[in-house]
């Protein structure tokens, strides 16, 4: 391959992946939406351990 | 104030990664696998990846948001259709009637693309069952594909019995319907959960597979070479239009926007629900989907098997040849070839799977909301109609009605609904309530400049593109001068054409009645709009 198509290549799968990890990176640490039909609990469930 | 239509018939999402993932289920498609490659291929490798990215960031990534908004913003008002989504919008007589395309363009694109679909998964359990090995030429399986399709030329010879392709498109729409009539939870979210990472696990396998390929006797190119031959940048060609177009008309298709599944989905979502971080991941995944997988996948495998002259010629001929001729060709020439050929093919049935139930989401949405229909009444009803107009493709494919369908529903009416969604969202619903409301419950906030981009960038970018495919192919196509497909229309498929427009006339005739009538039927007064039924984050 030539310098140019692994620039483009490389610049394209850096962004979209780059992208990608990021937007799933913030999903995985917001507790949010943990119930998002509203009628559970706002947050995840205490371990067993925590609440002892 | 009116009410908000018929019924308990609001649904909503199981989980925030079965949201996720039917979003991108929609926008992941056989054009990511088979478009993609050959669009970037065809006009200027790395300088159509410059005009992709900006495509991406001034068209895609904003229309996706105002879907997403626009979408959410119904299901405050139990609307999960589009005449009631613009109409909570622009409280106006004419808004509820501009919504009609946001029925019919994805009914009509459903049916043919079930047809396409029907293909994929025929051609797995070929490759399974090493129906077609024996065929190791390019027009050789050219041949195949055309006796499956049940149209070879006279005499050529026929390898599959008459009622093949009916009996594979029958199937798939059976599926389609089944998982429609299970509901948004129950059928969308669980294929999509099931789906996805089949899609992705076969794609990650060919991907691998066809990057190690050796170099063949005789051809001497290597995977590598049909990757330079995706992204060596061919500067010259940043100054020319089509090369604009044709990325900006790609991040389009890709991201499905203009179909209207993306708002129907939204729906189902509630103030408090995030919309711009699940916007971005959905095209984020979309376009991992897309350019690290479908780039390395079908391209390569051509140009290693074919060469690079012998992959541009095919690349010429368009998708289907690439993805169901050169791919048998090159996997009758592997180990494990039959389990490869169901991994493409299936990746292609789940990609295409995954879009196809989402596009009769919005027209099933407005009779369960509107007329109070049972959704299992709705899908099977609408898998009935389905069945009678796909027979006609399946029947009528030599004629180009096929052609004539993906072009004014599939390609220039996504054009059409985006504009007037980008203009009821960004302009009458005013670009400072539509920045706020995008905003509700959103768990990043979008740099400010979107702003600007999405009140004046897209719509422009919209328009443009409009006028430009209106002069070039739009008038030419009606008038007849040439041929959906492209080239020279033959003068004998001209009554099956023209049979074709009519349904889809007769298909928004047909949407502008019932419009007006589930208006009367629920007495909504367009001046005053519908009574808010999502309550959620008020006194919590």
């Amino acid at each position: 391959m030539s310098t140019s198509a692994i620039f483009f290549m490389a610049g394209s799968w850096t962004f979209v992946l780059g992208l990608t990890f990021w937007s799933f990176y913030k999903l995985m640490q917001d507790k949010k939406h943990f119930d998002p039909d509203g009628i559970g609990p706002a947050g995840p469930p205490v371990p067993a351990e925590t609440e002892q | 104030m009116a009410s908000s239509g018929s019924g308990n018939s609001h649904e909503a999402w199981g989980s925030r990664i079965g949201l996720i993932l039917a979003m991108a289920g929609n926008a992941i498609g056989l054009g990511n696998f088979l478009r993609f490659p050959r669009q970037a291929a065809a006009n200027g490798g790395g300088s159509f990846m410059i005009t992709y990215f900006i495509a991406l960031l001034l068209l895609g990534i904003p229309l996706m948001w105002i879907e997403w908004g626009i979408g959410r913003n119904g299901g405050r008002y139990r609307k999960g259709h589009t005449p009631g989504m613009f109409a909570a919008i622009w409280r106006h007589p004419a808004a509820k009637y501009l919504g009609a395309v946001g029925l019919v363009v994805p009914l009509v694109v459903m049916i043919y693309y079930t047809y396409i679909e029907s293909w994929t998964a025929a051609f797995a359990w070929f490759s399974l069952t090493k129906d077609y090995w024996g065929h190791t030429t390019q027009e050789g399986m050219i041949g195949y594909l055309q006796s499956f399709q049940a149209i070879s030329p006279e005499g050529a010879p026929v390898y599959h019995k008459p009622w093949t392709p009916y009996a594979f498109f029958i199937g798939t729409l059976f599926i389609n319907i089944w998982v429609l009539s299970k509901g948004i939870s129950g059928g969308i979210e669980k294929l999509a959960k099931i789906g996805m990472p089949i899609l992705f696990l076969f794609a990650i396998i060919l991907a691998g597979v066809v990057l190690f390929l050796p170099a063949q006797p005789g051809i001497g190119a290597t995977p590598w070479q049909g990757l330079e031959f995706i992204y060596k940048p061919d500067y010259s060609r940043l100054d020319e239009p089509g090369v604009w177009l044709a990325s900006a008309g790609q991040i389009f298709f890709t991201l499905s926007v203009g179909m209207c599944t993306l708002t129907a989905y939204a729906s189902y979502l509630s103030k408090k629900d995030d919309i711009t971080l699940n916007g971005l991941a959905t095209a984020a995944t979309n376009e991992t989907a897309e350019v690290v997988l479908g780039g390395t996948i079908a391209i390569p495998a051509a140009v290693t098997f074919f060469g690079v002259s012998g992959a541009m010629a095919i690349a010429q001929g368009g998708s289907f040849d690439l993805g169901f001729a050169t791919m048998p060709v090159v996997f009758q020439q592997l180990p494990f070839g039959n389990l490869l050929g169901v991994a493409w093919f299936g990746l292609l049935f789940f990609a295409g799977i995954t879009s196809s139930v989402a596009m009769l989401t919005p027209i099933t949405a407005f009779f369960r909301e509107e007329f109070g229909f049972k959704r299992e009444t709705v899908a099977w009803s609408l898998g009935a109609l389905c069945l009678v107009f796909g027979l006609m493709h399946v029947y009528w494919l030599q004629h180009g009605v096929l052609d004539e369908w993906d072009y004014w529903a599939g390609t220039f009416g996504l054009v059409v609904v985006a504009v007037i969604e980008v203009i009821l969202f960004m302009w009458i619903f005013k670009p400072s309530k539509a920045w706020e409301s995008i905003h509700q419950g959103a768990d990043i906030r979008i740099p400010l400049i979107f702003k600007f981009v999405m009140t004046y960038v897209t719509p422009v970018y919209l328009l443009f593109i409009l006028g430009w495919w209106g002069w070039v192919d739009a008038i030419p196509i009606l008038l007849n001068e040439k041929s959906a497909g492209g080239g020279v229309l033959d003068p004998a498929n001209t009554p099956f054409i023209t049979f074709a427009r009519a349904v889809i006339v007769l298909f928004a005739i047909t949407a502008v009645v019932l419009i007006k009538m589930a208006w009367v039927r629920n007495k909504y007064d367009d001046r005053k709009g519908f009574v808010e039924v999502d309550r959620s984050g008020e006194g919590a």
